[in-house]
C-alpha cells in the first residue's frame, strides 16, 4: 500500500507515493536521492537528519514522509543558489566548524531554523537550540562562532 | 516441529572476578586475535581468562618504598565509554565476475579489513579490493573489520551488491573503550621525590581479544605516568568478560591509568603541602631521559604543556587547594599531565605525482576522518615541491591503487604517513633539481623550488616553471615524475622484560580545569578548561588546536556522565536517548587549546601526532578541580556523576550515603 502525497521539495513540487512507514528521512535518501541528510542515532536526538518542514526544524528520521502532505520541505541540497552557497554554509566554511562532517548538514540547517526565527541570537539561545545536534567531534566552538559571524552581519544587526 | 532444550553456561561480568580461581573460563584456546597485531610482542596466558599481561620493571620496589616517607595506595575505575561516532558502522560489498571482492566501508583499517577479508574468504589480497571514502567519524570505533565480512558474505550468498548500514544499537554492540581497575601504590620522600612506584591494572576487554593486548601493553608501558621515578613496577592485564568486544577507544588504554596516576599525585600534592604544579615538575620526564620502556625520550616538551595550561587556567600555586566550605556552590581548579606511546613498528607508504602542469597527487591509505589528514598530507608534499597546497590532490585508500598503510589511529598518520610523503616529495624534487640545473646552468644546491617555479637562489630572474622543466626534458609539457617511499618505524617490546623501543615517538599533554560544584545536587559544571599538547611542529595549527577540542570534549563526557551501563552483561542504555555524548549545553565557556613545539627529529618538520594526545588528562584534572573544591574530597570511580559527589560529601560529613 501507498500513500499519495503533494509536497514541495527544496522549491520543486512533487506527487509522491509513499509507503506509510517510511520516514521523511527514508524518502528523501533512498527514493528522492537527496543524501546530504543523514541518520545518526534513529530516535531524533542527534540531529543529524535535521531539514526545515515550513521553515521549521524537525528531525527527519522521526517524521512519516506521509506528513509531508501539503508542506514545505527544504533539505541541505536546497540551500546553495546555484554555485552561490548560503550564508550559513559559507559561514561555516570561514569558521572551519566542521571535522568529520557527518553532522554538519543537521547542523546547518538548524542553524537555518534558528536565525530565521532570531536573527541576532545570543550565545546562550544559540547553545540551547543547537543541543540537539550532537557533533562527536567536538566542533561545538566553531559553531558557535559561525553563528555569531552570521548574527553580526544580519540587517538587524545593532 | 524442533524442542530446543538451552542449558546457560556460567558467565562472569566482572574483570576482577573473572580473574579469581574458579571463575568460568570464557575461551579454552589461544586467542589468534586480530592479523595486525605483532604476537611477538604479547605475553600471552594459557587457560585463564587473562588474555595478556604486559609487565615492566626498573629499579626494586622493595627497596623504594622503604626508603619512602609516605605512601599511597588506592584503587581507581573507570567505565565502558561508547565511541560515538554520529555515522554508523556502513558498507557495500559485490564480487566481480572473476572472483574478486570489492567493498567500499567506513574503516579506519583498510590493509586489516583487506588481510582479514583474504584470510576468511581464502582470498590473495589482490583479490579483495577495499575502497574507503569521507568516514563520518571513528575514534578507534572503527579499526576492526566489523559487519565487512558478513556483508561480503550475504553479497556471495546473494550475487547482487549488498549494502549494510548498523543501527545505533547494533554500534554499542560493535565496540567501547575498556573499563579498567587499577591499583597504584606509590612512595614518596618529604621533599615531594617519588622514589616508587607499583600499578596493577586491570583491562575489561569483553569477550573477545580485538586489540584488547595492545590496548592493555600501551597501558602497561606509561602506567607509571611522565615522572623520573627509580624504582617502578608496572603490569597491566587484559582479561575476558561475557560483556560486548571492546576496541581502541581514542587514548588508547592510557586514560585509564592517567585517571589513577594524577588523581593520586594531587592526594600526595594535598598531604605533603606542596604545589600540585610543582610536585609535578620537579618529578617530570626531561629531554633525553631513559624512559622505564628503555625508550630515550626525546621531544619532551612536556614542562611546557604544564605550565603553559596553568598559566591559562590562571593557576594560583598552593592556593587552590585551599578547603573550602562544601556550602552551595563550590569552585576548584585541577591540573594533570600525560605520556603516550604510538604503535610501534609501524608502516607506511606512500606515493608522490608530480604532473608536468605543476600540480601534484599523493597516493595514500590515510584515511580521512575529520582530522584533516588530507589536508596535513597535502600541505607536507607542497612544502617539500614549492607548490600551493591547493596543487596537491590527495588520494582516499583503494587498496588496488593506493599503497600500503598500517592504519589511521594511533595518532601517527602525520608522523608516519607525513614523513613517507615527504621522503617521496623530496625524491621528485632531486629529479626537478636536476632536470633544473642542466636548463638553467646552475648547480643542483643553487637552486630553489618556489610558487611553482625553479629559480636561482639570489637571482629569482633565472627561473623556470615546472612545465617548462617538464617541456625541456620531455620535449613537451607532458607526463609526470614519480617516486614512493615506505616508511617504516622500527623497535616493539621484548615480553619478557616489557623493553625495547615501546615508542617511535611519545605523546606529551596536560590539561587545567576549573569546576563549579553543586554541592546540594552534585552537579559537576566545567567552567573552563585547557589543553596544551607537544605537537613536535604544528603542521596545520588550527586542525591541530581542533583535534585538541574535541579530545577535551570527548573527555568531559567520559569525566562527568557517559557510561554504558549493563544487566547481566547486556547493555541496556544503546540509544542516544539514554546515552549522551556532549552536546553545546555542556561545553565550557571557557575552552581554550595549547600548542607546544619541541621539534621531534624523527617527524616531518619535526611533528609527531595529535589526535589523541589532549584526551588523557581531561578526567583526572577535573577530578583533581573537583577535589580542590571539595576540601580534598577524592573520588576514584567515573564518571563523577551527580550521586557520586553526594555520597561523597556525605561520607565526609559523617552522614549515611
Amino acid at each position: 500500500m501507498k500513500i499519495e502525497i503533494h509536497t514541495v521539495v527544496n522549491g520543486r513540487e512533487l506527487d509522491a507515493a509513499v509507503k506509510p512507514n517510511q520516514t521523511l528521512l527514508e524518502w528523501l535518501r533512498d527514493d528522492l536521492q537527496l543524501r546530504g541528510s543523514k541518520e545518526g542515532c534513529g530516535v531524533g536526538v542527534c540531529g543529524s537528519c535535521t531539514v526545515l518542514v515550513d521553515g521549521r526544524a524537525v528531525s527527519s528520521c522521526l517524521m512519516l514522509a506521509s506528513n509531508a502532505e501539503g508542506k514545505d520541505v527544504r533539505t541541505i541540497e536546497g540551500l546553495a543558489q546555484g554555485d552561490e552557497l548560503d550564508p550559513v554554509q559559507r559561514a561555516f566554511l570561514e569558521q572551519q566548524a566542521f571535522q568529520c562532517g557527518y553532522c554538519t548538514s543537521g547542523m546547518i540547517m538548524a542553524t537555518k531554523a534558528l536565525l530565521s526565527s532570531n536573527p541576532q541570537p545570543t550565545e546562550d539561545e544559540a547553545r540551547d537550540y543547537l543541543s540537539g545536534n550532537i557533533c562527536r567531534c567536538g566542533t561545538y566552538k566553531e559553531v558557535l562562532a559561525a553563528i555569531k559571524s552570521l548574527a553580526e552581519k544580519s540587517p538587524e544587526g545593532t | 516441529l524442533i524442542a530446543v532444550d538451552y542449558e546457560p553456561l556460567a558467565a562472569v561480568f566482572d574483570p576482577a572476578q573473572a580473574m579469581k580461581p574458579g571463575a568460568p573460563i570464557l575461551h579454552t584456546e589461544s586467542a589468534r586475535s586480530e592479523t595486525r597485531l605483532d604476537r611477538a610482542q604479547f605475553r600471552f596466558e594459557k587457560n585463564s581468562n587473562v588474555l595478556s599481561v604486559y609487565h615492566a620493571e626498573q629499579g626494586d620496589v622493595a627497596v623504594g618504598f622503604k626508603a619512602a616517607d609516605e605512601i599511597f595506595e588506592d584503587v581507581y575505575s573507570s567505565q565502558k565509554i561508547q565511541h560515538g561516532h554520529i555515522e554508523p558502522h556502513a558498507a557495500l560489498a559485490y564480487w566481480e565476475p572473476g572472483g574478486k571482492l570489492v567493498i567500499y566501508t567506513s574503516t579506519q583499517n583498510p590493509s586489516s579489513i583487506r588481510a582479514q577479508l583474504a584470510e576468511l574468504f581464502d582470498l590473495p589480497q589482490s583479490k579483495v579490493r577495499v575502497i574507503v571514502p569521507y568516514v563520518g567519524g571513528g575514534y578507534g570505533g572503527k579499526v576492526h573489520p566489523r559487519l565487512e565480512p558478513l556483508t561480503a558474505a550475504l553479497a556471495r550468498q546473494a550475487h547482487r551488491p549488498v549494502q549494510w548500514v548498523l543501527t545505533r544499537e547494533e554500534v554499542f554492540l560493535t565496540a567501547h573503550c575498556h573499563a579498567s581497575v587499577v591499583k597504584i601504590k606509590t612512595g614518596v620522600t618529604r621533599d615531594g621525590t617519588i622514589v616508587a612506584r607499583q600499578v596493577e591494572g586491570i583491562y575489561d576487554t569483553g569477550a573477545y581479544a580485538l586489540t584488547g593486548p595492545s590496548t592493555t601493553k600501551n597501558g602497561g608501558e606509561v602506567a607509571g605516568g611522565p615522572y623520573r621515578i627509580a624504582h617502578q613496577d608496572l603490569t597491566t592485564y587484559c582479561v575476558y568478560t561475557n560483556t560486548p568486544p571492546t576496541g581502541p577507544y581514542r587514548g588508547f588504554g592510557v586514560p585509564q591509568v592517567c585517571w589513577a596516576y594524577e588523581s593520586q599525585m594531587d592526594d600526595i600534592a594535598r598531604r605533603l603541602g606542596i604545589d600540585p604544579l610543582a610536585l609535578r615538575l620537579k618529578n617530570l620526564v626531561q629531554e633525553g631521559d631513559m624512559f622505564v620502556t628503555g625508550d630515550k625520550l626525546v621531544s619532551v616538551g612536556i614542562a611546557d604543556c604544564l605550565k603553559g595550561a596553568a598559566e591559562a587556567v590562571g593557576w594560583k600555586g598552593k592556593e587552590e587547594q585551599r578547603s573550602r566550605e562544601p556550602n552551595g556552590k563550590a569552585r576548584g581548579k585541577g591540573l594533570a599531565v600525560m605520556i603516550k606511546t604510538t604503535m610501534t613498528p609501524s608502516n607506511s607508504a606512500a606515493l608522490v605525482r608530480l604532473n608536468a602542469d605543476g600540480s601534484a597527487v599523493l597516493l595514500t591509505s590515510s584515511v580521512e576522518i575529520g582530522q584533516g589528514t588530507q589536508t596535513s598530507l597535502a600541505q607536507i608534499v607542497a612544502q617539500e615541491l614549492g607548490i600551493s597546497p591547493e596543487r596537491v590532490s590527495v588520494t582516499f585508500p583503494d587498496t588496488d591503487v593506493t599503497p600500503f598503510d598500517q592504519s589511521t589511529s594511533s595518532s601517527r598518520t602525520v608522523f608516519t604517513m607525513g614523513g613517507a610523503a615527504r621522503q617521496a616529495a623530496e625524491q621528485v624534487r632531486r629529479q626537478l633539481l636536476e632536470i633544473g640545473a642542466n636548463v638553467l646552468e646552475a648547480d643542483v644546491e643553487d637552486l630553489e623550488l618556489v610558487e611553482g617555479n625553479m629559480q636561482v637562489k639570489g637571482a629569482p630572474e633565472k627561473k623556470k616553471s615546472i612545465s617548462q622543466l617538464f617541456q625541456a626534458r620531455y620535449g613537451a609539457a607532458v607526463g609526470s615524475m614519480a617516486a614512493s617511499y615506505d616508511n617504516q618505524t622500527s623497535g616493539g617490546v621484548d615480553p619478557r622484560t616489557g623493553k625495547g623501543k615501546a615508542s617511535a615517538f611519545f605523546f606529551l599533554s596536560a590539561c587545567a580545569a576549573e569546576v563549579e560544584v553543586d554541592t546540594e545536587t552534585g552537579k559537576v559544571t566545567i567552567e573552563r578548561v585547557v589543553s596544551a599538547v607537544d605537537a613536535g611542529k604544528a603542521v596545520n595549527p588550527r586542525q591541530c588546536h581542533m583535534q585538541n577540542e574535541g579530545s577535551m570534549i570527548m573527555s568531559l563526557g567520559s569525566a562527568l556522565f557517559e557510561e554504558m551501563v549493563f544487566d547481566n552483561g547486556q547493555p541496556i542504555n544503546s540509544t542516544f536517548l539514554e546515552y549522551m555524548p556532549p552536546s553545546m549545553e555542556d561545553h565550557p565557556r571557557r575552552f581554550e587549546s595549547v600548542l607546544v613545539e619541541t621539534p621531534h627529529p624523527e617527524g616531518p618538520f619535526g611533528a609527531k601526532g595529535v589526535g589523541e594526545a589532549a584526551l588523557g588528562p581531561v578526567e583526572p584534572a577535573i577530578g583533581n578541580a573537583v577535589a580542590n573544591a571539595l576540601g580534598g574530597l577524592r573520588l576514584r570511580d567515573l564518571p563523577l556523576r551527580p550521586d557520586r559527589v553526594v555520597a561523597g560529601l556525605r561520607l565526609v560529613n559523617g552522614e549515611s550515603v
